[in-house]
């Protein structure tokens, strides 16, 4: 019986003939402690990670649930099925929760909190305490933003736009305004967190260039949390003072600008794409080497494009606003601006493809959402590069022609990201490996449904259906029939895993500490992870990705 | 080993930190993002600020006549005062005089609440000289200059929010100050000292920017 984990101690109420429970190999971060406080107040990474996941799960349930209540209203033209402000407090819910719930914290809060300690070889993040508050500032957020929902809900879109937001809505907005600003702060402390524990505690050996991708993107992202999350903290405080004390900083009539709002807004929310796009770039450029057997093709590029797209998409907000009144030079520079986006993102897909690329290959779950990932997200920046013409934008904008288009991005790109990297990283967060079969269904499946939901709103915004309207001119109904019907597919593809992920927790096989062979300090312990990460001191390894299969370039470096 | 009248000086290791050096230095290293976080957010105030002042002239420069230029001028001497002690109290904890630097601890919270109340000094004048145009059911002195009401609204929301600094400062630099005057403090938590008087600093540091950019830039 090795490793023992019983307390030992005399219960007074138990019955000394029944033995203690015993677990037959060393106690693990699960296993350590069983009460709630110790859940509540760890301040294990993981543990921490694992209450994100349990939180952000159910907000990625209550959007999903509005999403398909809005897709229910579409299905006929003349808006019958809600009213018109139950209808605009639905999607302004689907929005608000799927942005600032889910898709935000979704990678880095939960996957990015588990592993960027045991990718560098670190004991913790360089602030647990820091970490738990961050989640207790998150739930706080949350708090407000489902008061303002019980009360009756809020119909100004997720982007608070004003004048609507600050004079004519007559719904919750404060109560969802206090929630938005004060969930902001837990992402500040979680990049915080971040940026010092990439930078100081590294095992010794783990140079920047030996790090894995992961932890690159999110660095990059995490710069965006500190630099990019107070300007909407602003933004919604003054929203918040124009709404209460009406200061007139949104209000032409006291000489303010409600387009100032814009641009304070997007200041922030163009960033926040990459908050929510770079952390999966990282879980992809994770999982395809692993299922490609073969080294990451052009690793410093990998690298660098991520930098490069954190600082890039700073200067792109203004796109948001070509037809708002901006002055045609600024349209034009923001124009040109938002093309660049397109470099370091083609980078990465390149390399990709490369690493994939004669390598030898396994597809299992995790690569079938990565390799739907590439394709939708090739499909979703590809569109974007429509909306950043001028000409086009002008047809396009405000239509589903948008919404198509960052869905692709946000769906497509985060939440395949997201399940692809829980498939592949469950053993390690639980130590039990799921039924593959079932993962493959409904990789599959979700990649089905979303084109079907989302491929004919490209069509529908090209023939000008606007966006946030439920009633439309009866010739869009054919294709918004086929949209809601897709999204049916989509959410039996949800389903799937979170019926076959929980069930595996108890009845699933015990995952072996590398069940996919892969590389990554992550992988050289149990799974599940000992409390304190490492038995032993980490070894970083002297080449990152190191697979068997080698591209042609380190063949040449020899030479 | 320390010399008489000083206690010994150091950091006491935590768990999951590798090194003390590596400590100290992820200490710092937080410190500065947060308050790279807060510079951002004071910025786009001053931005708006500043897009107002481009876009009403006029109006802003006679609302800005209209702030206490005298009380704004001391309090940034007194604000600048405050971050000298709190050097002193960062230098003294390196030496290991830990006496001195408590005093100098409780100097600056001194200094820090003499700004407050000067400030809150400055508020009730601009109450009794009908300045609160965020008031509604109050008359506004300025009422025929509409964007004037808006520069007064932000110098109320910039000045706020840096008093909430300050305030929460003050609050912080208290209780660390009764943790730093027990017995052995300096030797397992010196660091402390340095990271807060890094925060301190900045708070200062926003002042010495609100103050041009309201007060002086408009006059």
């Amino acid at each position: 019986m090795s490793g023992s984990a019983t307390t030992g101690d005399a219960h007074a109420l138990r019955d000394p003939g029944i033995p203690h429970a015993t677990l037959d190999r060393e106690a693990d971060y699960l296993h350590a402690e069983h009460t709630l406080r110790s859940w509540f107040f760890t301040t294990d990474h993981k543990r921490i990670a694992i209450l994100y996941l349990a939180s952000i799960t159910a907000f990625f349930v209550i959007g999903a649930v509005t999403a398909g209540l809005v897709r229910l209203a579409l299905v006929v033209p003349d808006g019958q099925v809600f009213t018109n402000d139950t209808y605009n407090k639905l999607f302004t819910i689907h929005g608000v929760v799927m942005v600032w719930f889910f898709l935000i914290p979704s990678i880095p809060a939960t996957f990015g909190n588990f592993l960027i300690p045991l990718m560098i070889g670190a004991r913790d993040l360089a602030f647990p305490k820091l970490n738990l508050a961050s989640w207790y500032v998150f739930m706080t957020g949350a708090f407000f933003t489902l008061v303002s929902v019980v009360l009756g809900g809020v119909d100004t879109g997720w982007t608070f736009y004003t004048p609507l937001s600050t004079a004519f809505s007559n719904t919750w907005v404060v109560p969802a305004l206090i929630g938005v600003t004060v969930v902001g702060f837990s992402s500040i402390l979680t990049g915080l967190n971040f940026v010092v524990t990439i930078h100081t505690m590294r095992a010794p050996g783990m140079t920047w260039f030996r790090l894995p991708i992961f932890v690159w993107t999110h660095y990059a992202t995490s710069l965006i949390f500190l630099l990019a999350t107070p300007v909407i903290t602003l933004a919604l405080v003054l929203l918040i003072l124009e709404r209460a004390f009406h200061i007139g900083v949104f209000d032409p009539a006291y000489g303010g600008d409600p387009v100032l709002f814009q641009h304070l807004f997007w200041f922030y929310s163009h960033p926040a794409v990459y908050i929510m796009v770079l952390p999966g770039m990282g879980v992809i450029s994770e999982i395809v080497p692993a299922f490609a057997r073969k080294k990451l093709f052009g690793y410093k590029f990998v690298a660098y494009a991520a930098i490069g797209l954190a600082s890039v998409t700073f200067f792109v907000w203004g796109h948001h606003m070509f037809v708002n009144g901006q002055s045609d030079l600024a349209s034009l520079a923001f124009s040109v601006l938002s093309f660049a986006v397109a470099v370091p993102s083609a980078v990465k897909v390149y390399n990709w493809t490369a690493t994939i690329h004669k390598g030898s290959l396994r597809l299992d779950t995790p690569m079938l959402y990565a390799m739907g990932y590439i394709g939708l997200f090739v499909l979703g920046g590809l569109t974007g590069l429509y909306l950043a013409t001028l000409a086009i934008n002008q047809h396009v904008h405000a239509t589903y022609f948008v919404v198509a288009h960052f869905h692709y991005i946000m769906v497509g790109g985060t939440v395949l990201a997201f399940l692809g990297g829980l498939h592949f990283w469950w053993p390690k967060f639980t130590g039990r490996m799921y039924v593959e079969s079932w993962g493959r269904i409904s990789a599959f499946l979700i990649f089905i449904g979303f084109n079907v939901t989302f491929f004919p709103q490209f069509i529908l915004g090209y023939l000008g259906m606007p966006r946030r309207y439920h009633v439309y001119p009866p010739e869009f109904q054919f294709l918004n029939i086929l949209s809601s019907a897709g999204s049916t597919i989509l959410a039996v593809g949800y389903i799937f895993p979170m019926v076959y992920l929980v069930y595996s927790i108890w009845f699933g096989k015990r995952a072996p500490a590398n069940p996919w062979d892969a590389r990554g300090l992550e992988w050289t312990v149990a799974s599940p992870p000992p409390a304190h990460n490492f038995l032993t001191e980490p070894k970083a390894p002297e080449i990152p990705y190191d697979y068997p299969i080698q591209a042609s370039e380190t063949q040449r470096h020899h030479s | 080993m320390s010399a008489p009248g000083t206690s010994e000086v150091g950091v006491r290791l935590a768990g999951h930190f590798a090194t003390v050096e590596q400590q100290r230095r992820a200490a710092v290293l937080g410190m500065w993002a947060w308050l790279l976080t807060e510079l951002l957010l004071f910025a786009g105030l001053f931005l708006t600020v500043l897009v107002l002042r481009l876009l009403h002239p006029e109006a802003v420069q006679e609302a800005a006549r209209h702030l206490k230029f005298w009380i704004g001028a001391t309090n940034t001497v007194v604000l600048i005062a405050s971050s000298l002690t709190m050097s002193g109290a960062i230098q003294l904890s390196r030496l290991g005089w830990q006496r001195g630097m408590v005093r100098c601890m409780l100097a600056t919270a001194a200094l820090g609440t003499l700004f407050l109340a000067l400030k809150g000094y400055e508020y009730h004048a601009d109450y009794e000289e009908h300045l609160m145009p965020f008031l509604g059911d109050r008359p506004y002195a300025l009422d025929r200059l509409p964007a004037s009401r808006l520069f007064i609204n932000l110098y109320y929301a910039a000045t706020g929010l840096h008093a909430l600094h300050l305030f929460t400062g003050i609050a912080i630099l208290l209780v660390l100050t009764r943790q730093a005057s027990r017995p052995g403090f300096l030797a397992a938590h010196q660091n402390r000292i340095e990271i807060y008087g890094l925060y301190w600093h900045f708070i200062d540091l926003i002042w010495i920017m609100a103050f041009p950019v309201l007060y002086v830039l408009n006059r």
